[in-house]
């Protein structure tokens, strides 16, 4: 039973994952065969200088050069009407086929969109991985305590920091941070992933590491877990009110094992899909972050692809970022349906 | 009848459940903190004129001549009190009284005695006469000190037949004259000096290589010799351009940033209020129709709501506005496009609960139509629901504006917190450590967050009863 759901889910993210790609090649439709356009003149061209240098009669050139574009243009489909334009395109993104970069390069000089996004991929993720392993766990268990001393001094304090740091944008903290522990008293490193040159053992690269990661973690688990307590409290303290809960205390179960054993065990998959959902949610906030950190990851990539208007980077970069986004989305559902009886049985209509 | 009815009539559904929903809210201490920010931030924006040294910062933010009297990176002025040495800070000296007397038919002088007190152990940056003229005249500038000696600051000729703008900065005009005093006391050869730290300094022997400041009143007097006849000046200003400036200092292209803070209050308000009213009331209504009538709608409804939530929303938006530029409205409407999927699910399974409710029931059996169902009876018990939501909303829509403006994308017309924080991270000023610059934008868009999200939060307790602590 729980196959038939997850296969159904996954089939499902499939398909909102391809027509999300279609709606994207049909509003940069325009922006993208401008570009194209750019860059086959530009091929053109290079190659033209290659065979002017031969020696060659001037009207092969020019018949050569409207071949070249005519073939060109073929292959991107660009001399077709809109529908099939738009609809090559997706197929292009669908297939990762994301065309040369115009400016940027990939850290080895390589120009194909999909090498540069895809090497930054794991930077990405030791990054925020890290961190919000670490916000779960203080998160979860600062939530615990609030709800287990609710309305008293401690709950509300923390209760109004989170309602404090609600609106605090992570990057400009990650701003202020730097410019306290970088600048104004110098124990962490400004930004990026490595020393300049990286340390050649692997146990010296491994600390090199940790200590770049230092700064943007700190940060980042520092806005976070507050939110993640303020959820896990309400969750916990919703269920402490439950008939169940009730009996269990009325029969002499110890509070402690009533609130990690019975109250904890229910509120755990609302905790962990919140908590994930939020870790989508930061994951895609958190972007800027890493411009701010100068971290080489795919936040990183929107801020310099912005500033150098490269647009390929732009779009197979959001491409991909979708598709991380849409499969954290769906393992989420197949993690939650795993947890929670009711799904695995019944299903939605 | 009806309308006779209706005038005295009790108070309508809406209206009571409104008037609960206020008593309760009332006992909620954060919310009450809540609204008082917001009505603080209202009354800014209101009296946004009036708070302001720079009343044009919010138009011409990123017109260079309107700031070009401040100094650059200038920390704000309450740094003095904590500081060991005095920084002068920035003054404008806008009522300037000359007496003129007229010499010859074509010729008059007018004169103002301008006396400054200087108390200060950081001399200003500079020294700024200026105005509007038309005609010709000489301007002279002869600076009394404290200790009697005189520096014949300024001699210049103007002359334009049209209305035009004259500025005179006495660090570039006075040089020689400040270099020739200097030397009188102290003989360095030919070393460039600092022209202001000279004039507001003690004459002795270490004049240039070690200056002492010299407190006390000095005197600028400002002559304006009007060779022709129908020469006239207007509004001359003079500015010391001071080491410390306004209530929270300058940026790099000379901009005073309490100006452009207050300026970006009711930009933030509006965008953060327009985007979660509108997008907020359309998930509402979508999420009410589509359980409304449920069965095939329903489910499409549902489809192309579950597209729009897996969408990313803040790459979508940043590859959005890289390829569209777009101006604000634009960038309100592309909010709105993504943040109505916020209430939908929750809002359509209470709407599916608010369905089985026997008035509507009876409301169907009398015949009402569906519009008047889902909008006279339904939607209004999800008011309150609506505006916790919205109250919510509203920082992230902030949110989302600063960010997309931090990376140089914001609509480049007007000025919000997110740009100034762009301007402050391309102007080195985390690398600089100018705080002034950084800090308070961050702080404002905290601040708005944590206004609306007390609201929020104070209404989300009073709808889940079960979150009560007692």
């Amino acid at each position: 039973m729980y196959w038939r759901y997850a296969i159904k889910r996954i089939l499902m993210g499939i398909i909102i994952y391809v027509i999300i790609i279609f709606i994207y090649s049909f509003l940069f439709n325009t922006v993208m065969e401008e570009t194209l356009n750019g860059q086959i003149i530009e091929q053109v061209n290079g190659e033209m200088v290659k065979i002017s240098q031969v020696g060659t009669d001037p009207d092969y050139l020019l018949e050569y050069r409207e071949r070249r574009i005519r073939e060109l243009r073929d292959i991107y489909h660009l001399d077709e009407p809109l529908v099939s334009r738009v609809f090559w395109r997706a197929i292009d993104t669908l297939t990762f086929n994301y065309g040369r970069s115009t400016i940027m390069r990939s850290f080895k000089g390589e120009t194909d969109v999909i090498k540069i996004v895809l090497e930054r991929i794991p930077n990405t993720l030791i990054l925020f991985t890290t961190s919000i392993i670490l916000d779960i766990l203080i998160g979860v268990w600062l939530g615990i305590k609030k709800a287990q001393k609710a309305g008293k001094f401690m709950d509300k304090s923390t209760s109004i920091i989170t309602m404090t740091v609600y609106g605090l944008p992570s990057w400009w903290f990650g701003m202020v941070m730097i410019m306290i522990f970088a600048f104004m008293i110098p124990i962490f490193p400004s930004g990026g992933i490595s020393s300049v040159p990286p340390p050649e053992t692997f146990f010296a690269k491994l600390v090199d590491l940790l200590y770049h990661m230092a700064l943007p973690v700190i940060t980042l688990v520092f806005i976070g877990f507050w939110g993640r307590a303020y959820l896990t409290r309400n969750i916990v303290l919703g269920n402490l009110q439950e008939d169940f809960i009730m009996s269990a205390r009325a029969r002499g179960i110890p509070e402690r094992s009533v609130l990690y054993g019975h109250a904890l065990r229910t509120s755990a998959p609302p905790i962990l899909t919140m908590s994930l959902l939020s870790l989508l949610a930061s994951f895609s906030g958190a972007l800027v972050f890493e411009g701010i950190f100068s971290w080489p990851g795919m936040g990183n990539l929107y801020w310099a692809a912005v500033q150098q208007n490269d647009i390929p980077v732009l779009l197979g970069n959001l491409s991909i970022t979708t598709l991380i986004y849409i499969s954290g989305i769906v393992l989420l559902d197949l993690i939650y349906g795993f947890l929670d009886p009711r799904i695995k049985v019944g299903g939605k209509a | 009848m009806s309308t006779d009815i209706k005038s005295k009539k009790a108070p309508s559904r809406i209206q009571m459940q409104l008037a609960d929903f206020w008593k309760e809210f009332k006992q909620v201490k954060f919310g009450i903190i809540g609204l008082i920010f917001l009505v603080i931030f209202i009354l800014i924006t209101i009296f946004e004129h009036f708070l302001i040294p720079f009343p044009e910062a919010s138009t011409r933010w990123r017109d260079i001549t309107y700031w070009e009297d401040n100094p650059r990176n200038a920390p704000p002025v309450w740094i003095n009190w904590f500081t060991e040495k005095d920084y002068t800070p920035t003054t404008y000296m806008n009522n300037l009284e000359f007496e003129e007397k007229t010499i010859s038919p074509t010729m008059s002088v007018s004169t103002a005695i301008l006396e400054y007190d200087y108390n200060y152990d950081v001399p200003p940056i500079d020294l700024i006469y200026r105005g509007r003229f038309k005609g010709s005249f000489t301007l002279n500038i002869v600076l009394e000190r404290p200790d009697g000696n005189t520096i014949n600051l300024v001699n210049k000729n103007f002359s334009s037949p049209t209305w035009k703008d004259f500025r005179v900065a006495i660090s570039n005009e006075a040089k020689n004259a400040v270099q020739s005093f200097a030397k009188r006391f102290q003989n360095v050869s030919s070393q460039t000096i600092k022209v202001n730290s000279t004039i507001f300094s003690e004459a002795n022997k270490e004049i240039i290589t070690n200056p002492v400041p010299l407190k006390g009143t000095y005197k600028f007097n400002i002559n304006i010799i009007k060779t022709s006849e129908d020469t006239v000046i207007e509004d001359p200003k003079f500015i010391f351009s001071g080491a410390v400036s306004g209530i929270l200092g300058t940026d790099n292209a000379k901009r005073d940033i309490w100006s452009g803070l207050i300026a970006g209050t009711k930009w933030a308000l509006f965008i953060g209020l327009l985007t979660s009213a509108i997008s907020i009331s359309v998930g509402v209504i979508y999420g009410v129709v589509s359980a409304y009538y449920g069965g095939f709608v329903d489910s499409i409804m549902q489809r192309i709501w579950e597209i729009f939530m897996n969408i990313p929303l803040l790459p979508v938006l940043i590859v959005l506005s890289a390829i569209f530029k777009p101006s604000i409205w634009s960038l309100i409407t592309m909010m709105c496009l993504f943040f109505w999927v916020g209430p939908v699910k929750t809002v359509r399974s209470m709407a599916l609960q608010i369905k089985e409710e026997t008035y509507v029931e009876a409301a169907k059996a009398l015949g009402a139509s569906n519009g008047r169902i889902i909008f006279k009876h339904m939607v209004p018990i999800l008011i309150p629901y609506a505006f916790a939501s919205m109250a919510l909303n509203v920082p992230s829509a902030i949110l989302y504006e600063a960010t997309v403006s931090l990376l140089g994308l914001g609509d480049a017309t007007i000025v919000t917190w997110g740009q100034i924080l762009h301007d402050a991270m391309n102007g080195g000023a985390v690398t600089n450590g100018l705080w002034w610059w950084v800090v308070p934008p961050g702080i404002s868009i905290a601040l708005i967050g944590m206004t609306f999200a007390f609201i929020g939060f104070a209404m989300d307790t009073i709808l889940n009863p079960k979150l009560r602590t007692r």
